[in-house]
């Protein structure tokens, strides 16, 4: 029963990066209607940005997960202004191709910077392990499970409490509709897609003293996470969410229970789910 | 006009004069050599996750060994015309296969160096074999290389997995860590390495208390680091199979998850400098590896690595001292042969005892092509210890060349 | 208060519409009846600025809003009520009713727009998607009365509706026009049209062909209908 719960535990915070990451999608999806495949790369620059943070100017974890996520948001802006919005009238496809490529293009440079092998990152917070009772753990990665819950929970009140919320939702639900209700969409276009980077760039920081950080970090997880938000509902904020916690979960009770299908289990989900229910678990069909 | 002219004529006498210096030259056994040349190519890694231990480090190490070889036998060379071409083989099977045909029959490579990932190098192994070349691989680790896949157109250089088990598994079983935890990454690699580690662990008097595969690749290894403290019964060592980035990820949070404190001391199945770097010597401090070399073994070694590092501003991987190893073993045994032809090479390279500052008390077996040389059992220096930047390996034992290998395999057939 | 003048609009290479024009005033309703396909659907959407006509022009109160983009259009006191009534489904009655900005002093405040439609003052923290069709119609109505829209651009808003709920959008029709609303419908129930609007527009391959009054459209029902293939 024990190692059950620490199992649960466990996939909560690999969830929590799953959740933030889908979270971010979700919310660009939502609003341009383009799946941001540079979302891996960006959470990859978290992390390096941390890294270098430290290295390069002295700062310690806590400036990183303050100026990282800024400091990505403005660059989210800058390629939403620079080079989504151009291509955003065109056949999707177009958008596609260009973020796969913004993230082949960060990738790169990165790996003729550093190289292909991680980073070390020694300015980790929180050393230790607290009791939870039934087990011990690593205070860190509860503290990241903690910045996750709160974030998510804070989104979802953002969304639904503010008029900026409702906003974002009507554009989220019909984009068309929403200008001719006297709402200038374009307007809350570039935030929201600087907002969603932030999001991938505070999972880059909040992943640097837990994981391995390299120019690859954010291809390998960023499957996964596409995985995610197909099962919770392409563009449904709170399903990603859900899906984000419960893949992270899945996965982890796969490894103790079937090591097999930890890898597949995602994968033959979002097939069953696909099958069942296209749109995903709380996704809506697409109106016309 | 004039001066175009004169020029012509001046690059024409000169271009008669060299070949005539070449087809000449003693030892060169006139049109022996294919094409007037030899061409060296490096298939590797360029841009993916070993293009540090190996890929353009690799390329390197070969272009050294044809300069050096150049530079020793100036006239007497078979050839003064050496090529060292590279592709990149991201790592693929199918990739690795469709570049070293073409390394073979277009650009018209003698012999193929360094190879990384088992199934890649296998897929070389193959073409070497169809195309009746050469190929050296130090790259990958899997036996199989050297066991029921080996031909004769293949050599063993460097390392493989019998070698890393016996050598971490049987020392460490040996002091003390009797109840071992394997976690390996579940592919060709990490079902390898578990096949040999546990067999080493065993034969040495220990247990195997549990073994998992772990997903590949994963950035999440929080189940096996709880389950580890709480098998009974209760492990010393906790053997992590899993290489780069994911090697990175086990370390990382072994050391946040306290897994050490809890009285699990952690080993390393393959462990090169540049993942010391990567993770930080801190965290790994202590941790016993086995290793084919490491640049900072003796003088011999130090000296090697510093020319390295001035060409490439690097410090060498064993995998890249192991390409210079071969590239100059081989070119060795072509100027004794006096032609290019694999099998005539083959026939100076079989039973060759070799001492240089990578292969120590050395040879090259006839029987499956496998290099045997010493091992070293080392691990990681605490940062305090270390007297420069990438000084990271303290060398705990020397484990003689008969001991580091495994005998033949008896699937293996030269044919 | 509405000018429409020689507006065309294609589809890629198919003509949707082919130098519509005509004109609504203030307080007046008029609607825009015409076989599926006539280009009705696509004129509204060109009015509110949802799609680019590829010629003609448009002026809202005598002010030139060809080029405006629909936001502003909404803004300026355009009001459009489309075909699937527009509900937002994750948004609940209130938020959906709230949503456009409001456009001009002769907005209605929340408070009597619960007054005249009590059923969604009864379910104002419901999802718009679980509204009744005929609840979804009043909402779409109301949410653009609230904006203070003085130009209702509605699509077809009594079909499929039950008569007891084509009756009271009758009464809000009629309601809006007392208080100086031009509303342009696109109407399909010619008896229900004849109720409400002041005059009519036929309109046949992107053109319209006729302007009808009220007593036209009744003596040559059958032919109409007929026309309609109805």
């Amino acid at each position: 029963m024990t190692s059950f719960l620490q199992q649960l535990f466990n996939g909560l915070v690999s969830g929590s990066f799953y959740a933030l990451l889908a979270l971010g999608l979700a919310v660009i999806f939502g609003m341009l209607r383009v799946v941001n495949f540079a979302h891996g790369a960006l959470y990859m620059l978290g992390a390096f940005g941390a890294v270098v943070l430290g290295d390069d100017a002295g700062l310690g974890f806590w400036w990183a997960l303050l100026l990282v996520p800024a400091a990505l948001a403005v660059a989210g802006m800058a390629m939403e202004r620079l080079l989504v919005q151009r291509l955003t009238a065109l056949d999707p496809l177009y958008n596609f191709l260009l973020t796969f490529g913004i993230a082949l293009v960060c990738q790169d440079l990165l790996r003729m910077k550093y190289g292909s092998h991680s980073r070390p990152y020694d300015r980790a917070p929180f050393g230790g392990t607290v009791d939870l009772g039934l087990f011990d753990y690593p205070r860190y990665q509860v503290f990241v499970l903690a910045v996750s819950v709160v974030v998510c929970v804070a989104v979802w009140l953002l969304l639904t409490r503010t008029r900026i919320g409702t906003v974002v939702r009507a554009s989220t639900e019909r984009p068309e509709l929403t200008r001719a209700f006297g709402i200038d969409t374009r307007r809350w276009v570039t935030p929201v897609f600087g907002f969603g980077v932030a999001l991938a760039g505070l999972a880059g920081v909040l992943a640097a003293p837990m994981r391995a950080v390299n120019s690859d970090m954010g291809a390998d997880l960023i499957i996964t996470v596409f995985a995610v938000v197909v099962i919770g509902g392409l563009g449904s904020v709170f399903g990603s969410v859900v899906a984000g916690f419960a893949i992270g979960m899945i996965q982890a009770l796969g490894n103790l229970y079937v090591p097999v299908l930890s890898q597949t289990s995602v994968y033959l989900l979002m097939a069953v789910v696909l099958l069942v229910r296209p749109a995903g678990l709380f996704g809506k069909e697409e109106h016309a | 006009m004039k001066r175009r002219l004169t020029m012509g004529v001046a690059a024409a006498a000169v271009g008669t004069l060299l070949a005539a210096c070449g087809a000449g030259g003693p030892g060169s056994g006139g049109g022996k050599i294919s094409g007037g040349k030899l061409t060296l190519g490096v298939l590797t890694d360029l841009s993916g996750v070993y293009a540090d231990l190996a890929g353009n480090g690799a390329v390197a190490a070969v272009q050294m060994a044809a300069d050096d070889y150049r530079k020793k036998y100036g006239d007497k060379a078979v050839t003064q015309k050496i090529d060292v071409i590279k592709a990149d083989h991201q790592n693929k099977p199918e990739v690795a296969n469709t570049q070293a045909r073409e390394m073979y029959e277009r650009k018209g490579a003698d012999a193929i160096f360094d190879v990384p990932t088992s199934s890649a190098a296998l897929a070389v192994e193959t073409v070497a074999a169809q195309q009746k070349k050469l190929y050296f691989n130090t790259g990958a680790a899997t036996t199989e290389l050297a066991g029921k896949s080996c031909n004769a157109y293949t050599y063993e250089w460097a390392y493989d997995s019998y070698m890393l088990a016996h050598g971490t598994g049987t020392q460490v079983t040996q002091q003390g860590g009797k109840n071992w935890y394997l976690i390996y990454p579940d592919y060709a690699f990490g079902q390898d390495m578990q096949a040999k580690f546990t067999p080493a662990i065993e034969g040495a008097g220990g247990r195997v208390v549990a073994k998992d595969p772990t997903p590949f690749p994963s950035d999440n290894y929080s189940t096996f680091l709880l389950k580890a403290p709480t098998l009974n019964p209760k492990p010393d060592v906790l053997g992590a199979l899993q290489a780069g980035g994911d090697l990175a990820n086990v370390v990382k949070q072994y050391d946040q998850f306290k897994v050490k404190d809890k009285g699990v001391k952690l080993a390393i199945g393959l462990l090169f400098d540049s993942d010391i770097k990567a993770i930080g010597a801190d965290k790994l401090a202590g941790t016993m590896f086995t290793t084919a070399w490491f640049w900072n073994l003796d003088d011999r070694s130090r000296a090697w690595a510093q020319r390295f590092q001035k060409i490439t501003g690097k410090l060498p991987t064993f995998d890249q001292a192991a390409d210079y190893s071969a590239a100059t073993a081989y070119l060795e045994a072509v100027q004794k042969a006096g032609t290019d032809k694999a099998a005539s090479v083959s026939k100076v390279l079989d039973g060759m005892p070799l001492d240089d500052f990578f292969a120590r008390n050395a040879t090259v077996r006839a029987a499956d092509h496998r290099v045997v040389h010493d091992a070293y059992l080392a691990k990681v220096k605490a940062p305090s210890e270390a007297t420069q930047d990438g000084d990271y390996t303290e060398l705990v034992r020397t484990i003689p060349a008969a001991q580091a290998f495994d005998k033949p395999s008896p699937d293996c057939h030269l044919g | 208060m509405l000018d429409i003048e020689g507006m065309s609009a294609r589809y890629g290479e198919a003509t949707a519409l082919d130098g519509a024009s005509l004109t609504v005033g203030a307080g007046e309703v008029v609607t825009l009846v015409g076989r599926n396909g006539a280009g009705k659907t696509t004129l509204l959407r060109c009015v509110m600025g949802l799609h680019r006509p590829a010629a003609g022009r448009v002026a809202l109160e005598g002010r030139d809003i060809t080029a405006a983009p629909a936001h502003r259009r909404a803004r300026l006191g355009l009001g459009y009520v489309p075909d699937d009534r527009g509900i937002y489904a994750g948004l609940s009655v209130e938020e959906n009713l709230t949503l456009p900005p409001v456009a001009a002093g002769s907005a209605w405040p929340l408070a009597r727009v619960y007054e005249t439609f009590p059923v969604l003052a009864a379910r104002r923290r419901f999802p718009g998607g679980r509204l009744s069709g005929g609840e979804q119609q009043m909402l779409a109505l109301a949410r653009v009365l609230r904006a203070g829209a003085r130009v209702l651009l509605c699509d077809e808003p009594t079909e499929g509706l039950a008569p007891v709920t084509v009756r009271q959008i009758g009464d809000i029709l009629r309601g809006a026009k007392e208080h100086g609303v031009a509303v342009l419908l696109v109407e399909q129930n010619l008896r229900f049209a004849t109720t409400v609007a002041d005059r009519h527009y036929l309109l046949a391959q992107g053109r319209v062909v006729e302007a009808l009054d009220n007593r036209d459209v009744k003596q040559r029902e059958d032919e109409l209908l007929a026309h309609l293939g109805l």
